[in-house]
């Protein structure tokens, strides 16, 4: 039996998905096909090396609205950052507008490995007060190296910014790039602003999912018309590759360009957040900047920014205070801490009560030795315990009754 | 109180007192052996020399000095070691010398399991540690924290891993590991002789793919692999490398004194000659051993018989020696689990265990002194390993081997010599497997375009890559096939089981508390897992309230019964091609493509002790369709074709004896391959006897039966002349006959192909 009517008949205990069955075509390497479609949509094919890819040019003008930015404003936040003594990872301290690249990929599967094939590779930069997009596109599988030499070739920057391109895009250029890089020239260090991660910071609160899609929808007010699913992406490639009608692919890169416009004005946003330069921004979202920099031990800044909206009294306010209350007894500011969790235990819900009764019984004990205050804030917190699903310690009901009995101890002896 | 007896009081009682000594049929003494040594090699780097010197190694069996020489003049060689004999100096010497002599050298380590991977680094770790130079080893398995994934990926010189963690993780993303494929030069293959078979075959493959990465980074690294006793080591290597391998046999390590003990368990019922069952010989002897705190290992063949053996001894004990101090081991544990048994193993916790083969392999479990094997282990190869397992640090030591009343127990039993004498098994594999190969070939694909014309190893890929663009799966472009798909090809594909996905196995005693506790492949499923099935693990019974076959979950309770369940699978198979075949005077043998459509059908409650048959009910699972290779024997018509009922009966019972002694020839496990028998095969209307692969597409074994089928059947024909029995038992042919001519019958089927003529003895029927 020949080796093809053997997998014939074996074919049920092979996991081939056989949902294309038309052969796939040799292609030459001279024409490309419906060139004339792709003229019509700003797309010129590269050469190199006796092959080719296909690059498609945009241009947008510097005050073209993207949602509630303009392109304009992103040179207002660079320079903002250029004014501003706040360091942060996302700062653009010591850059120009010109230095930054937007990027985003689109690839033939889902995760890493080597066989996920990149084939849009876009970007978008801003040149001589213009927005100045440029996708290569791979025509074929096999065509990656004038796809990778057309990108290289055109990428002269400082620093990228991407969407979750840290550990998925970039990675990927570099394992699809390993492939080829006797044919190529190396891939230059980027400086790298990953936007996801930022985002994530921001608006968890209040988004379900992360994705580029949602944040720009409702954080960015980016509204899409007639736009293709992602997952769709790798099926319309394949069936690109096959056919060579560049109908579907046209869908793809208009998604791939909205993808990278929104990144621009997610990086403007995200900027005027942790500056505090967006004049509607909510109290959430100041106390998530706060927390960003507390986080980052920047304390001046993280306390500047809950003190901004602690004078409340709505939730927003009484985190913020609470908050606050931490990076004070960071400092070491034991009054500023002990007044502002005075103020929580005396009208709060139940969980930063907790956790301001316990605060306030450390301090008293450990370092105003006042037994008895401690006291009575720690049978505070063993009242409202139950109530509250915090089991961390020190807050657990175990904990609280440890400390309860050990001041109950030290009081006594005290008074004696 | 009574003192305890040590092995030597215990082994002289065996020997004089009733009714054990009547029961052993053969005591082999292993005399101990002699080191045999060679100097430290001159070129070792000082510090590595004292770090061996520190732990008491100041020169080499002279099997390490060889594996040494030949490694550092860059061959590739195959080590040939029984259990401690210090193979792991054989191939960790030349590694650290080379990475000594040029520090951005890289050797990746592949174990076939995590255990023993994990094992391995701590040993590598302390000679590291004790020589002091900066060389780093690292496991690299699905265990390791991602945070160190990065480090071993860049700066490990020795990556410890298995061989699915290399198909599934390293090799589809290699762009990550440039650093350790740039500069490869060794690959160590632990225990080759595990990879035989469906596994072996895939390991091929990846083994396949490994070397064309290697090629893409320009290196070229040698193979240093380690196996225990089987025939065909050297075939074995150069056929899973694809490269010339260096044989080294001269084993120098010395052995401590071994009694080997055959014990054949009494005949209880004389007529049939029904032997007391194995387990039940095998529970009191390990009893009279662990009353004496003699730690001591029991091996049973399957699952179920390693749980109730536990059952039995755990209950036996409980309250001299507690209730963690005996413990099961086998597959289906989680592997936390398993981590913990070895531990108590070697720290002389636990004086008890039961396992399945998993043990065979080398894990240092520390020393045992007694090694039971409940029923011949299957081949000869796995005997010595298992018997490996007792003394394995040069002691005195005892295995004692109990027969079963299976036609191959009972075969070997009375056969010392041929234990004793015989080379041991042959081990196959098949890399060319189409189903196995077409999906290392996509993964392969996935990893580095196919130029068209580029071989796979030794296989020539043109029809398969054509194929593959013809199902969309790669694409053709100039000189080139590209991977265009959506997919990863490694994660649907397993490396050890036929079907694809396994069952999980979910108890749901506690409504509160559901929790996975083991899994099994598909096709054990069907037979081990369908509804109302008793279920066991670590000793404990469940039955199986339901088995949701579509999404592969099998929800278990915990249960207290006396009895356990045995299934039956029906089984219906035709002949598709024939490609090779020859007549002889009384028939024709075939080999070629069969298609099997096997179902479970329904199952028998067993009680424990009596093992007597209490109840059964249906089984409803869909039934299940395999394609595969088979080799057939088909009797000419005139053979008893006035008789079709006691045709059928000599053809089940010849099956029956077939069936036991094919895996001992071609080394594999029984259910590796099936014995079917047909009174009329519908390809050629002749009586006929089927032997077919259990894996899709065949892995070699029926063509190895074909090869040898004469000798098969001779020694099927002697097993059942041998036995003791009148008109068939067990041991030979079964108990499923009727006519007190089944034996006679079968022994004409047999013979007929090695007499060349028919004894039909039709006449005298009793």
């Amino acid at each position: 039996m020949s080796i093809k009517s053997k997998l014939n008949r074996l074919k049920p205990h092979l996991s081939i998905d056989r949902t294309e069955k038309e052969k796939f075509q040799c292609i030459h390497l001279e024409e490309i096909p419906f060139i004339d479609s792709w003229t019509k949509e700003g797309v010129s094919p590269y050469y190199f090396d006796g092959a080719y890819c296909l690059v498609r040019e945009k241009e947008f003008p510097i005050d073209q609205k993207h949602g509630i930015y303009s392109f304009s404003q992103f040179s207002d936040a660079v320079e903002a950052w250029n004014s501003s003594y706040i360091d942060h990872p996302l700062s653009a301290a010591g850059y120009k507008p010109e230095n930054f690249f937007f990027f985003d990929t689109e690839t033939t599967g889902l995760g890493g490995g080597v066989g996920n094939t990149i084939f849009i590779l876009g970007h978008a930069s801003l040149i001589e007060n213009k927005v100045k997009l440029k996708q290569h596109i791979l025509p074929h599988p096999g065509a990656e190296i004038p796809l990778y030499k057309s990108f290289l070739d055109s990428v002269d920057y400082r620093t990228m910014a991407t969407y979750n391109g840290k550990s998925f895009d970039w990675p990927q250029v570099k394992t699809r790039h390993t492939l080829i890089k006797e044919h190529v020239p190396k891939l230059p260090p980027f400086g790298h602003f990953d936007l996801y991660h930022a985002s994530r910071r921001m608006w968890k609160h209040k988004l379900d999912r992360m994705k580029l899609s949602i944040v720009e929808q409702e954080v960015l007010g980016v509204e899409r018309k007639d736009d293709l699913p992602g997952y769709l992406a790798p099926m319309i490639y394949f069936d690109f590759v096959e056919r060579k009608d560049p109908e579907g692919m046209i869908g793809i890169l208009k998604h791939n360009e909205t993808d990278i416009l929104s990144l621009i004005s997610l990086y403007t946003h995200l900027s005027f957040q942790i500056l505090r330069l967006d004049k509607k921004q909510t109290a959430r979202e100041i106390y998530e900047v706060g927390r960003w920099f507390s986080h980052l031990g920047d304390s001046a800044s993280a306390r500047e920014a809950f003190s901004n909206i602690s004078q409340g009294d709505n939730l927003d306010s009484l985190y913020a205070k609470h908050a606050l209350a931490y990076e004070y007894k960071k400092q070491k500011k034991w009054t500023e801490a002990e007044q502002l969790w005075k103020e929580i235990a005396d009208a709060g819900n139940n969980k930063v009560m907790l956790e301001a009764c316990i605060e306030l019984a450390k301090i008293y004990e450990h370092r105003k030795k006042n037994y008895r205050e401690a006291l009575i804030y720690t049978e505070m917190a063993k009242s409202i315990s139950h109530t509250v699903e915090n089991k961390k310690s020190p807050f657990s009901e175990e904990d609280i009754m440890k400390r309860f009995t050990r001041l109950l101890k030290k009081s006594c002896v005290k008074a004696q | 109180m009574k003192v305890r007896k040590n092995l030597n009081e215990i082994m002289k009682e065996m020997k004089e007192s009733d009714p054990v000594k009547h029961n052993i049929v053969h005591w082999h003494t292993i005399d101990e052996k002699e080191a045999n040594t060679a100097d430290l090699p001159m070129n070792l780097h000082p510090s590595l020399k004292e770090a061996l010197q520190k732990r008491g190694i100041t020169s080499l069996y002279t099997h390490q000095k060889l594996a040494y020489d030949t490694a550092m003049k860059g061959k590739s060689l195959v080590a040939v070691t029984p259990t401690a004999s210090g193979k792991t100096l054989c191939y960790n010497l030349p590694v650290l010398q080379t990475v000594i002599n040029d520090p951005s050298s890289r050797a990746l380590y592949m174990f076939p399991t995590k255990a023993l991977a994990q094992d391995q680094k701590s040993e590598i770790n302390e000679i590291i540690e004790d020589s002091g130079l900066a060389i780093n080893s690292y496991t690299y398995d699905g265990d390791t924290p991602s945070n160190i994934r990065q480090k071993v990926r860049k700066a490990g010189h020795v990556v410890i891993t298995n061989p699915d963690m290399l198909h599934s993780a390293i090799l589809p993303h290699h762009t990550k590991w440039v650093s350790l494929f740039e500069n490869l030069k060794f690959v160590i293959i632990d225990e080759l002789h595990i990879y035989r078979g469906v596994f072996g075959s895939h390991v091929a493959n990846v083994i396949r793919r490994l070397q064309r990465i290697c090629r893409f980074y320009g290196s070229d690294p040698i193979f240093i692999c380690t196996s225990a006793t089987i025939a065909n080591p050297l075939e074995l290597a150069e056929k899973l490398t694809e490269k010339s391998v260096e044989l080294i046999n001269n084993n120098g390590a010395p052995s401590g004194r071994k009694h080997f003990v055959f014990y054949n368990p009494p005949i209880v019922n004389k007529p049939l000659n029904i032997r007391r069952s194995a387990t039940l010989e095998a529970r009191m002897l390990a009893a009279s051993l662990l009353v004496n705190k003699i730690q001591t290992i029991t091996f049973a063949r399957s699952r179920v018989r390693v749980e109730i053996l536990l059952t039995y001894l755990q209950d036996l004990i409980k309250h001299k020696l507690g209730p963690k101090a005996i413990r099961g081991y086998r597959g289906g544990y989680l592997p936390t689990e398993r981590r913990e048994i070895e531990k108590g193993l070697r720290s002389g916790e636990i004086y008890g265990v039961v396992s399945t083969n998993a043990l065979e392999l080398g894990m240092d479990i520390g020393q045992l002194q007694v090694c039971i094997m409940t029923g011949f282990p299957g081949t000869i190869a796995s005997s010595w390993q298992q018997a490996g397992r007792a003394g394995r640090r040069h002691g005195e030591s005892l295995v004692i081997m109990i027969a079963s009343s299976s036609p191959l127990d009972q075969y070997v039993i009375q056969n010392p010599d041929y234990f004793f004498k015989r080379s041991p098994e042959t081990a196959r594999i098949n890399p060319d497997n189409l189903i196995i190969l077409i999906d290392h070939i996509k993964c392969a694909a996935y990893e580095l375009p196919f130029k068209v014309g580029e071989p796979f190893g030794s296989f020539e890929t043109d029809e398969v890559l054509e194929y593959l663009a013809e199902e969309s799966i790669l694409f053709q472009n100039g000189e080139k096939y590209y991977w265009m798909n959506d997919s990863f090809p490694a994660h649907n594909i397993s490396l050890r089981s036929a079907s694809q996905e396994n069952v999980v196995i979910i108890d749901q005693s506690d409504i509160a508390n559901v929790k996975v506790i083991g899994e099994m492949d598909q096709f054990s499923a069907m037979t081990l897992l369908h509804d109302e099935a008793i279920y066991l693990h670590q000793g404990t019974q469940y039955q199986v309230e339901k088995l949701d076959w579509e999404e592969k979950k099998a929800f278990v309770r915990e249960v207290n019964v006396d009895y356990f369940t045995d299934a039956n699978l029906a089984v219906q198979l035709k002949v598709l091609e024939q490609d090779k075949h020859r007549f002889t005077a009384s028939g024709e043998i075939g080999y070629g493509d069969v298609s099997v459509i096997a179902m479970a059908t329904l199952f028998k409650k067993i009680k424990f002790e009596t093992h007597e048959n209490i109840g059964s009910g249906p089984i409803t699972l869909p039934e299940a369709e395999l394609h595969t290779s088979s080799t057939w024997f088909s009797l000419n018509e005139e053979f008893l074709q006035n008789d079709r009922g006691r045709l059928e009966q000599g053809l089940i019972g010849a099956a029956h004896a077939l069936r036991h002694i094919a895996p001992l020839f071609v080394m594999c496990d029984p259910q590796d391959i099936h014995v079917v028998p047909q009174v009329k095969a519908e390809h050629n209307e002749k009586p006929t006897i089927f032997f077919y692969d259990r894996y899709p597409g065949g892995v070699g074994l029926s063509e190895k039966v074909y090869e040898g089928f004469e000798h098969v059947l001779m020694e099927a024909e002697e097993m059942v002349n041998r036995c003791q029995c009148d008109i068939g038992c067990p041991s030979c042919i079964g108990t499923d006959m009727s006519l007190g001519t089944a034996k006679r019958d079968v022994q004409s089927i047999l013979a007929s192909f090695t007499n060349m003529k028919i004894r039909t003895g039709g006449n005298h029927v009793n």
